[in-house]
C-alpha cells in the first residue's frame, strides 16, 4: 500500500520550544485517518507542517499529489460571494471541479450570491470544505473541521466528506480532541501528546491487539505488557497490548476507541508504533 | 491570479482612481477657467514680464493658491494613505484574518502569489502616482508662465517629476512590509504614517547634499535673484575674503528692529555692503531639478526593494 502522507523524524519548533519532536508516522493511501490528543499535543501544527504552511526544523514529511487544507477556523474572505470564492479556488488551483462544487453547494441549499460574511457556521464550513474537495485533492487535511459546529451541521459535514472518500481515492487526515466524532468514520488512528506521536495504526488491529484488563489489586500482571492502569478502590483496570495476564482473577474484554486513546494518553511513555523499519512500507 | 488580486484590492483600486479623476477634473475645470480669465481680461502681451501684467498675474496667482490649498496636502498624505490602505492590508490582513491558511495552501505558490500582488498593485501604485504628477505639471504652467517654484518649494517638487510615484511605491512596500511583520493591519497602518513622514523629513534634511552646493557673491543685496533656488547657506564675505558667518568687527551698528520693520538690519546691510562686504550664497540652483529628482525616486525605489525583500523574507520563511 502506497503512503499518501509521510512524515520521517518530524521536529517543529517555536523559536526554542519544541511543538513536535522526532514524529515518524505513514499513513496509506485511501484512508480517512483521526488524529487526536489533548489540547496543545501538536495537531495542528503536524497539519500545517504537512501543508507547507510551517517549515520543519528537523526531518521531513511529504504528501503524495495534491493535499487540500481546512483550517480550524474555516478561513474565507468574508467579502467574497459564495460564486467568488469558488471563482477563486478555480484560479488557484491547477485541477478544479467547478460544476461537482457548484451542484454540491447547490444540493447543500447554499446561495450562490450570498456574502461569505452572513453565512452560518455551518454553511461557512461546507463551503470550506467544498472548496478544499473542488481542487480534487489526493489528500485532505481537516483542521478539527466539526469543531463550533451544532450535532445537525457536524454530522452534514462528516457526510459531505465521507460521500467523496466513496468515490474515490482520497485519503483523509482530520483532527479532533473529541474521539466519539470519530468512531464512526474513520480507519486509521494517529495519537499525538505533548508534541510526541503515542499511536499510529489501522484502527480496527489497533482495537485487536488490545485488551481492557480488569482485576483485584494484588493480581499479577506477569505475561502481559501494561499500557496505562487506573484503580478505583480495590480494583484495578488496565489497558494491555497483545494477550491477557497469566493470572486467571483477571477479566478481560476488547476496548473502545475512546478506551484506547484515553490509555495511552494516561501514560505518554507508552506507545504503538510500527517498527522503525515498517514505517513508509 | 489577476482576478483575485482585483477581487481583493478593488476597493483601494476604485477609491484611488476615482480620487485622481475628481482631481483631474478640478484641476482641467482650474485651468479651463483661468484660460477663459486671460483671453477676457489679459491686456496685450499679457501673461508677461511687462508691468502692464502685474493685475492678471495677481489674478491668476489668487486662482492658484485656492486650487492649489486643496492639494497641497498630498506630497505628505496621499504616500502616507497609499501605505496604509494599499500596503498594510496586503499582508496584514491576511495574517489578521487567518485567510493566508487559505491563500497560501493553494496550488499556486507562496513565492507567486506574493510577487503577482506586488507586481499588480506596486504597478498601479506608481502609475497612480505619475498620473498625479501629470495632471499638476500640465495645470501649474497655466498659472505660472515664467515664474516657476517647482523646485524651490518642496511640496510642489514632490508632486511633479518622477518623485510622486517613487514616494507611493515606497509607502506601499513600508506598509507591506509592515503587515508582514506585524500581522495586523492598524499597527502597520500606523507606522507607515510615521515612517512616510520622518522619511519625508529626513530626506528634506538630506536634499542638501544630493549635489556640491553652488555658491555666488552678492553685493548690495542678500537676496537671490532665483526666486526658485534652494537656498543651503549663507556668510559675509570681509574685504580681505575672508568668510565670516558673523561680521562683528566692521564697525556697522547693528540696531534690533522693532515690530515688522526691517529698517535697521537693511541699514547695517547697506553700511556692510558699503565697507567692500559681500555676501555668500551657496545654494541649488532649479537646473538641477531632474539630478535631485531621480537621486530622491533612486533613494526611495532602493528603500522599496529593500522592504520588499523583507516583506517576501518574511512571508517565506513560513512561521506559524
Amino acid at each position: 500500500m502506497s503512503s499518501a502522507l509521510e512524515a520521517t523524524g518530524l521536529g517543529v519548533r517555536y523559536g526554542r520550544t519544541w511543538v513536535l519532536r522526532d514524529c515518524s508516522l505513514s499513513v496509506p493511501a485511501g484512508r480517512v485517518a483521526a488524529l487526536v490528543g489533548p489540547n496543545g499535543a501538536g495537531k495542528t501544527t503536524l497539519m500545517h507542517t504537512a501543508v507547507g504552511l510551517l517549515r520543519p526544523a528537523m526531518g521531513s514529511v511529504r504528501v503524495t499529489g495534491e493535499a487540500a487544507f481546512v483550517a480550524q477556523d474555516k478561513p474565507l474572505y468574508e467579502s467574497f460571494t459564495v460564486a467568488e470564492m469558488l471563482a477563486f479556488g478555480r484560479r488557484m488551483n491547477r485541477r478544479w471541479d467547478d460544476d461537482a462544487a457548484a451542484a454540491r453547494l447547490a444540493g447543500l441549499g447554499i446561495p450562490m450570491r450570498r456574502k461569505v460574511g452572513r453565512l452560518s457556521g455551518g454553511q461557512r464550513a461546507q463551503v470550506a470544505v467544498t472548496l478544499a474537495l473542488a481542487g480534487q485533492p489526493d489528500l485532505l487535511v481537516l483542521d478539527e473541521p466539526l469543531a463550533n459546529l451544532d450535532p445537525l451541521a457536524r454530522h452534514e459535514v462528516m457526510r459531505s466528506i465521507m460521500a467523496e472518500v466513496a468515490e474515490r481515492q482520497l485519503t483523509v487526515l482530520l483532527s479532533s480532541h473529541v474521539v466519539s466524532d470519530l468512531e464512526e468514520t474513520c480507519d486509521w488512528l494517529i495519537v499525538l501528546n505533548a508534541g510526541r506521536l503515542q499511536v499510529s495504526g489501522d484502527i480496527e488491529e489497533l482495537l485487536a491487539g488490545h485488551l481492557v484488563v480488569t482485576g483485584p489489586d494484588e493480581a499479577s500482571i506477569a505475561g502481559t505488557r501494561v499500557v496505562s492502569a487506573s484503580r478505583t478502590g480495590r480494583q484495578v483496570s488496565m489497558l494491555v497490548r497483545g494477550g491477557p495476564p497469566l493470572d486467571p482473577r483477571w477479566q478481560a474484554r476488547s476496548p473502545g476507541l475512546e478506551e484506547l486513546v484515553m490509555g495511552y494518553l494516561r501514560s505518554p511513555e507508552s506507545a504503538a508504533l510500527p517498527k522503525p523499519a515498517g514505517v513508509g512500507s | 491570479m489577476i482576478w483575485v488580486t482585483w477581487r481583493q484590492h478593488r476597493a483601494q483600486i476604485l477609491v484611488t482612481a476615482a480620487f485622481l479623476a475628481l482631481l483631474g477634473v478640478l484641476l482641467l475645470g482650474s485651468a479651463v477657467e483661468a484660460g477663459l480669465y486671460v483671453a477676457g481680461h489679459a491686456p496685450p502681451g499679457c501673461p508677461g514680464p511687462a508691468v502692464a501684467c502685474g493685475d492678471l498675474a495677481a489674478a491668476l496667482e489668487r486662482r492658484y493658491d485656492a486650487v492649489y490649498s486643496l492639494f497641497g496636502w498630498m506630497p505628505l498624505v496621499a504616500p502616507a494613505l497609499i501605505g496604509a490602505f494599499w500596503g498594510a492590508p496586503l499582508l496584514g490582513r491576511e495574517y489578521e484574518r487567518g485567510t493566508h491558511r487559505l491563500a497560501w495552501t493553494q496550488s499556486v505558490p507562496v513565492g507567486r502569489w506574493l510577487a503577482v500582488k506586488l507586481a499588480i498593485l506596486g504597478g498601479a501604485v506608481v502609475a497612480g502616482g505619475l498620473l498625479l504628477s501629470l495632471m499638476v505639471s500640465l495645470w501649474r504652467p497655466v498659472f505660472k508662465a515664467g515664474a516657476d517654484s517647482s523646485f524651490g518649494n518642496i511640496g510642489v517638487f514632490n508632486m511633479v517629476g518622477v518623485d510622486p510615484a517613487a514616494w507611493w511605491l515606497y509607502a506601499f512596500a513600508l506598509g507591506t512590509a509592515a503587515g508582514a511583520l506585524f500581522r495586523r493591519t492598524l499597527p502597520a497602518m500606523a507606522l507607515v504614517v510615521a515612517g512616510v513622514t520622518v522619511t519625508m523629513f529626513t530626506l528634506f534634511r538630506l536634499s542638501d547634499y544630493y549635489a556640491e552646493p553652488a555658491r555666488t557673491e552678492l553685493s548690495g543685496t542678500v537676496v537671490l535673484d532665483d526666486g526658485d533656488a534652494r537656498l543651503v547657506s549663507a556668510a559675509w564675505v570681509e574685504p580681505s575674503g575672508r568668510e565670516v558667518a558673523d561680521p562683528s568687527d566692521s564697525r556697522c551698528p547693528r540696531r534690533v528692529d522693532a515690530g515688522q520693520s526691517s529698517r535697521n538690519t537693511e541699514a547695517w546691510q547697506a553700511c556692510l555692503f558699503g565697507k567692500g562686504y559681500r555676501f555668500a550664497v551657496y545654494y541649488h540652483p532649479p537646473s538641477r531639478f531632474w539630478r535631485f529628482q531621480w537621486t530622491e525616486a533612486g533613494i526611495l525605489t532602493l528603500a522599496s526593494a529593500a522592504l520588499g525583500g523583507l516583506a517576501v523574507r518574511r512571508t517565506l520563511r513560513r512561521s506559524a
